[in-house]
């Protein structure tokens, strides 16, 4: 069990700071992001422990691509159902959400949000879900094309062309708020 | 807009990060919750009274260089931290000291912001100390390595430069906060330009020697113009993402 926690606890390391990411950039939230995130890795780790388990006398390789996939799954199920409970409570269309911001925002988001790639941040969570996902994972993730492909259980040529549309849409969104 | 300019921009974005602290503690909260599911028994331990005197001593002294982790300057304990961490930088080679020193001057800046968020107007001074010293080392680091001889590696080099980015970036945040400059990082920054220089020019010249293809052709070319306009990171973008296909 503790050749497990450590094999997670190294997953945690490098997926944590990424799944945050992922998760803040759509619900606009420390608090909500933090407490999304927390849940990710909570049922990542369950997940991995009953998996492993059930493996171990087949002495498998941990495969942590696979399990950084696994996670990112996970981020967008609980996002989608932070966004149904919100919905039922206050009848408010999920694409035409405002991104919530903390009234009780810290010092640290409060420089965030005075510096100057604000509009970028507000421009990309109210992107389409499955455009700010590819420029997420591909920009700022650092994803590869294969990867982000068996994420979405796409095409390679598929996803390529997302990006290029996501990018395009973001541009648009953009100029949109200078205007 | 262009491609160019909008992703550079996406890209700002990797300052979203979580809080260090949080991390830790989620971290101990996921992990630490399967100790008792493992079947220790802590109660048994207790039975072997005598041979444990010198383990908890052991475990003492853990605990408070523990501790002593999540203080900030000023306080009792960080002669403590910084004990450890002049450990680490001693035992680390010549390319992971300038990493290692930038990672302590981002950590001293995470400290800065605790402070101002606590408004603990007495640690203020011996922090922005310290992250100062960190900084003049990181730069005297930085100058020290020879890319012919230390490494050449363009991945470890980025990491160096983002870590370098991320710091003057994590610099104007706090200064932001506090309505004050920190330090100077002019001697970092020119330290790194030359870097990039050095590092753009000996890459370069590898290219060079090598066959490549049509499309690498036009990189390297593209990377080569960069490089003459003293554009060295722009250089840098497309050297490595020659070496990332």
């Amino acid at each position: 069990m503790s050749q497990l926690r450590k094999q997670f606890s190294k997953i945690y390391d490098q997926n944590v700071e990424r799944i945050y990411r992922f998760i803040f950039l759509k619900v606009s939230s420390q608090e909500i992001a933090e407490d999304l995130t927390s849940e990710v890795f909570t049922r990542g780790w369950q997940a991995y422990k009953d998996q492993r388990l059930k493996t171990k006398d087949q002495k498998e390789k941990c495969d942590i691509k696979n399990v950084t996939a696994f996670l990112y799954q996970i981020a967008r199920n609980l996002i989608a159902d932070h966004y149904r409970q919100k919905a039922q409570a206050q009848f408010v269309s999920m694409e035409n959400v405002t991104p919530v911001v903390d009234t009780g925002v810290n010092l640290e988001e409060q420089a965030l949000l005075r510096s100057d790639f604000d509009g970028v941040r507000t421009a990309l969570s109210n992107l389409k879900e499955d455009y700010r996902e590819v420029i997420v994972w591909y920009y700022l993730d650092e994803l590869k094309v294969p990867e982000i492909a068996k994420i979405l259980g796409k095409s390679e040529e598929a996803v390529r062309v997302q990006i290029h549309r996501a990018l395009n849409a973001l541009r648009e969104k953009l100029r949109g708020a200078h205007k | 807009m262009t491609d160019k300019e909008l992703i550079r921009k996406i890209k700002e974005l990797k300052e979203v990060k979580p809080r260090k602290d949080w991390v830790v503690f989620t971290k101990s909260q996921i992990l630490g919750e399967d100790v008792h599911s493992e079947g220790v028994h802590i109660w048994s331990v207790f039975q072997w009274r005598t041979a444990l005197a010198p383990v908890i001593s052991v475990l003492v002294i853990i605990g408070l260089f523990g501790f002593a982790q999540y203080t900030v300057p000023g306080d009792l304990l960080f002669s403590v931290k910084k004990v450890t961490e002049t450990v680490q930088v001693g035992l680390s080679s010549a390319i992971e000291k300038p990493q290692l020193r930038l990672e302590l001057a981002n950590k001293r800046l995470e400290e800065l912001m605790r402070i101002a968020q606590a408004n603990d107007v007495n640690s203020l001074g011996p922090a922005i100390e310290e992250f100062q010293g960190n900084i003049s080392k990181a730069a005297e680091d930085l100058a020290a390595i020879n890319v012919n001889v230390t490494t050449s590696d363009p991945v470890v080099l980025k990491g160096l430069m983002e870590e370098a980015k991320e710091l003057t970036q994590n610099k104007k945040k706090v200064e932001n906060v506090l309505g004050t400059q920190v330090g100077d990082t002019q001697d970092l920054e020119s330290a790194l330009m030359q870097l990039e220089k050095k590092t753009a020019a000996h890459l370069i010249a590898d290219l060079e020697e090598r066959t490549l293809s049509e499309e690498d052709q036009i990189l390297l070319e593209e990377a080569k113009e960069h490089f003459d306009a003293g554009e060295y990171s722009l250089a840098l973008e497309k050297i490595w993402m020659l070496s990332n296909k």
